[in-house]
């Protein structure tokens, strides 16, 4: 592992977010007082330590920063206001780049003309794409008085259309989610981890990914009830649109307590409620996790925002029979949904999702292989 | 046993003797011994309502000794010396025994203690018959100032005598004065050039009337005592007699050479180099590696030969400030290089250097901590595909990690240490050096710029390391004992001296032989031993060694100690009447 | 022997050992109470008439401490106390009397604990030894 002291380092980091880096004078409050830390894994010092010195094959190998729910006590009690909290945050930004093989993350964290660029372009060709081949809809409602929306597009198109970009997202995704690992499993302080353990631990990865527990240990459970909301909202929206597309969208009105409505309403509250939350939060910088809102945290929320948003116009519109303000708001919902969902979960923030749970996977698999190490060191040393 | 008439006082100290020595009862049973007039117990004997207890008694009863059993003689024995004054009595027919420190404070069986602490009141009774009046002596003192080294603390000591109108030799062993502050460019914490104070105050001194400088000299003997010193210096052969009354030592110190330390590669490594080289590049204002380029990586490692035990155990407590100074000026010169700042504990507690820290943290210096008892970093040469000279390898304690230091130039902050010739003027003036050859002042919080020798006078770095205020600090204060003792014109001299029974003396001159302070001459018409009561210091070393016992160590005379073992080991006898005890 | 407690006269130079002791008594350090203490200026001091002395007068065992090598105040008082000391064991045992009765140590004024210690020591050693019999024999004989 390349272990020589690298000062330009920091330098890189003031464009993913890095306020300050030599204010820390290692005092260690912060991760004294941190509610997730553990002997295992000691942040967030260390890890601001390892950024100060520019070791970046350190960093690389270890899941630290994303241990961290960012509950921002640590920022609170930091005698130095060195907002170590946000540090780590930056960590996450430029982490997500290093595993990313393509540069585009690096470049979407690094530069506002690219990120705004491809938003821009991604969302520029979905609306040519509809204004080229899918430019009408049948203006005729249908019995209910609802709008005929799935003839702007054959309805299997959209399931393939939505498929294909789930399975590029995905393997993308997953390709830099397999560098992660790499560079962990066979970078520095690498344990050999014995192939049983993957699956003995398996059920972490599955638990920590649908509750996120840890998050309700940071600072009252709040903030981990906003983010559960948000989260559950749209991991309903997810499996509704890309399993059950025909149930979902569909031309049929439904009674407003069918199953159908009741998700979509649910899922439409916890991702208003959640994203209000946050959006609030940032304006007012109410929390230390607020004070700083690098270009990628607005962009991820405001697109979200505006998704759901024309989401809930499309599905209004649809009921109360507007035909052209349904089609105007899908192709707009669309042009919003397609590069939010291809630029935010491969290259930028909310690849968290899958990051996230995997780190705690594999902090956990560590801690297992060298509990597991020890056992059978004693039992050869008695035998 | 002669005739006296004793008066005793054992004293409570409040519960410090009470709590573990029955004083009452010793009072009682000594006040029925032989030669005691009267015995009493008191709270604090050295208080004034204590003391005035004494001189009361010393009138009204006629006392012609006293015994006073509290603390230590070396606390208080001044103290009931003067009120025996005070009362009209010398004040060496006085005995302390200690039954404080050396009894109540140390055992713990009340019984036991007791007894010890009666064993030594009786001592000091038997001894005190044999007390004799003794008179102090007064001598002249020359107004003259003698002070060795001619750096900042020695130029500013002898400005301060010169201006209040006394003469000073000044006497510097280098070619020129100013010491170590010559060879300094900035000084911390302000960054202001030392120059712009050291330059004029050389100039002051130079051309000052009552100052006479002597460069390249240095001293090899003082002879004398305090207010008569004189010593011989010379120049070209041109020898000089000087006469003076008091001697300020201002020697200052010298800089360890890291040669022997491996690790650092301080020799064999040619950008490898110490502060002090490193300010003679700053004072040219030309900072370059020995290929001649500008350096892109700058180390600077903290603790060289200190904080060692096998080289120096002590910090030497100006480095860290000055390695900071060093990363300001670096910076300054080099705003795109990268500085590194390799340190054991980071020590800026000067005023303002704590403020010179945190502007240097703001300076894109990196700072890398290091454990310099576990280990200490090590110095290597580059490969020839690294962008540096030099690797640093080193053990980084706030993150755990053995990690790389890029450096085309390392500065080494090397310890200071006495001077080679501590040792040679510490036996010339007469003063004493502790186990790193600093010299040892008298107390470090009672008396910090004197020594146990008087007239003698320590200041600057060869007390022990420090920075520059300080030591000119300590350099007017010498200055102003020195003239608080010319300004009294005399100074009393301890006779508790050696004298000569010529009468007995049958001239073998052992005595001579033994004495170390050559106090003691032969009067060749008499043939008999003479003791020059100033020079001898009461050490008592020829009243052990005479043969006929025509030698006597004033005040601790064979009389005197061995009615003192007497005394501890027996009852004592008991007076056929008793006088009436009173109780304070 | 089990109860016997022995008296020890000891001479202390002012400057070092007296100041340790002085030290081991702020420091509150207990030790064993049979030391009878007499400060002298200097080691030098110590006439091996003292030694004899305290013997005669019922002392059992006599300590006498003096500033480390290079450290006298007066220079070189303790060697000469040195040189008598030797002198003195070996006149001691052709006396009859046995010379760990007697001992020699550097005690330096920062050394209050090596003070207490040494007291303690040195008690033991002469309680091993028993009584010192010179002040029973000669006071039958005179």
């Amino acid at each position: 592992m390349n272990n020589r002291i690298d000062t330009t380092l920091k330098a890189d980091l003031k464009k993913f977010g890095l306020q300050s880096w030599n204010d820390c004078f290692h005092c260690g409050n912060c991760t004294a007082l941190c509610p997730l830390t553990e002997d295992a894994n000691l942040f967030p010092r260390n890890s601001i330590r390892t950024m100060q010195m520019g070791l970046k094959d350190k960093l690389m190998s270890g899941v630290d920063p994303w241990l961290c729910y960012y509950c921002g006590e640590c920022s609170d009690t930091c005698p130095r206001d060195a907002n170590p909290g946000e540090v780590m945050m930056t960590l996450r930004r430029y982490l997500t780049s290093l595993y990313d093989w393509t540069g585009l993350s690096k470049k979407f964290y690094t530069s506002k003309v690219w990120e705004l660029g491809a938003i821009l372009l991604l969302g520029g060709m979905v609306v040519l794409a509809f204004a080229l081949f899918f430019p009408t809809i049948n203006p005729e409602l249908t019995a209910d008085g609802g709008v005929r929306i799935n003839s702007i597009m054959p309805l299997q198109w959209i399931e393939w259309a939505d498929w294909t970009m789930g399975i590029i997202v995905a393997g993308l995704l997953i390709s830099n989610l397999m560098r992660m690992y790499y560079k962990i499993a066979f970078g520095a302080g690498a344990v050999r981890i014995p192939l049983a353990l993957y699956f003995k631990e398996a059920w972490q990865l599955a638990f920590h990914f649908s509750t996120q527990w840890k998050f309700s240990k940071c600072d009252g459970k709040r903030y981990w009830l906003w983010h559960w909301l948000l989260m559950s909202g749209y991991t309903i929206m997810f499996i509704l649109i890309m399993v059950f597309l025909p149930w979902f969208q569909t031309e049929e009105i439904f009674e407003v307590w069918h199953p159908q409505r009741l998700l979509g309403y649910y899922a439409t509250f916890g991702l208003l409620f959640g994203l209000t939350a946050v959006i609030i939060g940032r304006i007012r910088k109410s929390n230390a996790k607020f004070k700083f809102s690098h270009v990628s945290d607005w962009l991820f929320i405001v697109m979200l925002f505006l998704t759901v948003l024309t989401g809930i116009l499309v599905h209004f519109f649809r009921i109360y029979g507007m035909p052209m303000a349904t089609y105007y708001l899908y192709v707009a919902h669309l042009a919003v949904l397609v590069p939010m969902i291809m630029i935010e979960v491969p290259f930028s923030k909310w690849s968290h999702l899958a990051y996230r749970p995997f780190a705690i996977y594999f902090a956990n698999l560590r801690k297992a292989a060298m509990k597991y190490h020890e056992k059978t060191e004693i039992s050869l040393a008695t035998t | 046993m002669k005739d006296s008439r004793i008066g005793v006082y054992i004293c409570w100290c409040g519960t410090n003797i009470a709590k573990m020595v029955d004083v009452e009862k010793i009072a009682e049973d000594i006040g029925r011994l032989e030669n005691v007039v009267i015995a009493r117990n008191y709270k604090y004997m050295c208080s004034d309502p204590g003391q005035d207890l004494i001189i009361k008694d010393i009138k009204e009863h006629e006392l012609d000794r006293v015994v006073v059993a509290a603390c230590s003689p070396r606390i208080h024995e001044l103290t009931f010396r003067k009120a025996l004054e005070n009362a009209g009595l010398n004040q060496y027919l006085f005995e302390m025994a200690n039954i404080r420190e050396h009894v109540s404070w140390v055992h713990t069986d009340r019984e036991e203690a007791t007894k010890k602490a009666a064993d030594l009141v009786r001592a000091a009774l038997k001894r005190v018959s044999y007390h004799e009046p003794l008179d102090k002596l007064s001598v002249a003192i020359n107004p003259a100032t003698l002070i060795v080294g001619g750096g900042v603390a020695g130029m500013s000591a002898a400005f301060r005598l010169a201006e209040a109108g006394k003469k000073v030799y000044l006497v510097e062993k280098e070619a020129d004065l100013g010491g170590q502050a010559a060879r300094l460019d900035l000084s911390f914490p302000y960054l202001n050039t030392v120059s712009s104070f050291l330059q004029p105050l050389i100039r002051k001194v130079k051309e000052h009337k009552n100052i006479k400088v002597f460069t390249g000299q240095s001293i090899s003997e003082i002879t004398g005592y305090v207010g008569n010193f004189k010593t011989t210096t010379g120049i070209n052969g041109k020898l000089e007699d000087l006469e003076f009354g008091h001697i300020i030592v201002a020697t200052g110190l010298s800089n360890y050479d890291p040669s022997p330390f491996k690790n650092y590669g301080y020799g064999r490594l040619p950008d490898v180099i110490t502060s002090i080289e490193f300010e003679k590049m700053l004072r040219s204002g030309n900072i370059k590696c020995s290929d001649g380029k500008p350096p892109r990586h700058i180390a600077i490692i903290h603790c060289v030969g200190s904080r060692n035990e096998n080289i120096h155990e002590y910090c030497s407590r100006t480095c860290c400030a000055t390695a900071l100074k060093y990363a300001n000026q670096l910076r300054a010169t080099f705003p795109g290089a990268g500085i590194y700042d390799l340190y054991a504990d980071m020590r800026a507690f000067s005023k303002a250097c704590e403020e010179l820290y945190t502007k240097t943290s703001t300076k894109d210096v990196m700072f890398l901590m290091f454990d310099p008892e576990r280990s200490l970093p090590e110095v290597k040469q580059a490969g020839w595909k690294d962008e540096c000279n030099m690797l640093i390898d080193m053990h980084e304690i706030l993150s755990g990690e053995n990690v790389e230091v890029p450096a085309d130039m390392v500065i080494l902050m090397t310890a200071v240490e006495a001077q080679k010739d501590a040792k040679d003027i510490a036996h010339a003036a007469g003063i004493s050096m502790c186990g790193n050859h600093f010299y040892i002042e008298k107390h470090p919080k009672l008396d910090p710029v004197a020594t146990t020798t008087d007239g003698v006078f320590i200041v600057g770095t060869c007390q022990g390391p420090k920075d520059i205020p300080e030591s000119i600090t300590q350099a007017w204060a010498a200055a102003a004992r020195v003239l608080a003792g010319i300004s009294r014109g005399t100074v009393t001299v301890e006779v508790t001296t050696a004298v000569v029974n010529e009468e007995i003396c049958c001239g073998c001159q052992t005595c001579i032989s033994v004495c170390p302070y050559t106090a003691i001459s032969f009067n060749e018409e008499k043939n008999v031993s003479e003791v020059n009561e100033v020079l001898c210091k009461g050490c008592g070393t020829c009243g052990s060694t005479c043969p006929t016992g025509a030698i006597r160590s004033r005040h601790f005379t064979d009389m005197q100690i061995l009615s003192q073992i007497e005394g501890m080991l027996n009852e004592g006898k008991v007076k056929e009447t008793h006088k009436i005890l009173e109780e304070a | 022997m089990a109860n016997f407690e022995p008296k020890i006269v000891a001479f202390l130079c002012n400057w070092c050992s007296y100041t340790g002791a002085d030290l081991a008594g702020t420091s509150r350090m207990k030790y064993a109470h049979n030391i009878r203490i007499i400060r002298v200026m200097c080691s030098g001091r110590v006439d091996p008439t003292f030694v004899l002395k305290s013997l005669r007068e019922g002392a059992d065992g006599v300590l006498i401490c003096g500033c480390h090598p290079g450290d006298c105040h007066y220079h070189e008082g303790n060697y000469k106390c040195l040189r008598r000391y030797e002198f003195i064991k070996q006149y001691l045992t052709e006396m009859g009397i046995d010379k760990k009765r007697i001992r020699l140590d550097w005690i330096s004024a920062s050394e209050g604990k090596q003070f207490a210690e040494l007291a303690d020591a040195m008690t033991e050693q002469v309680a091993e030894l028993g009584p010192c019999r010179v002040r029973s024999i000669m006071e039958n004989v005179t």
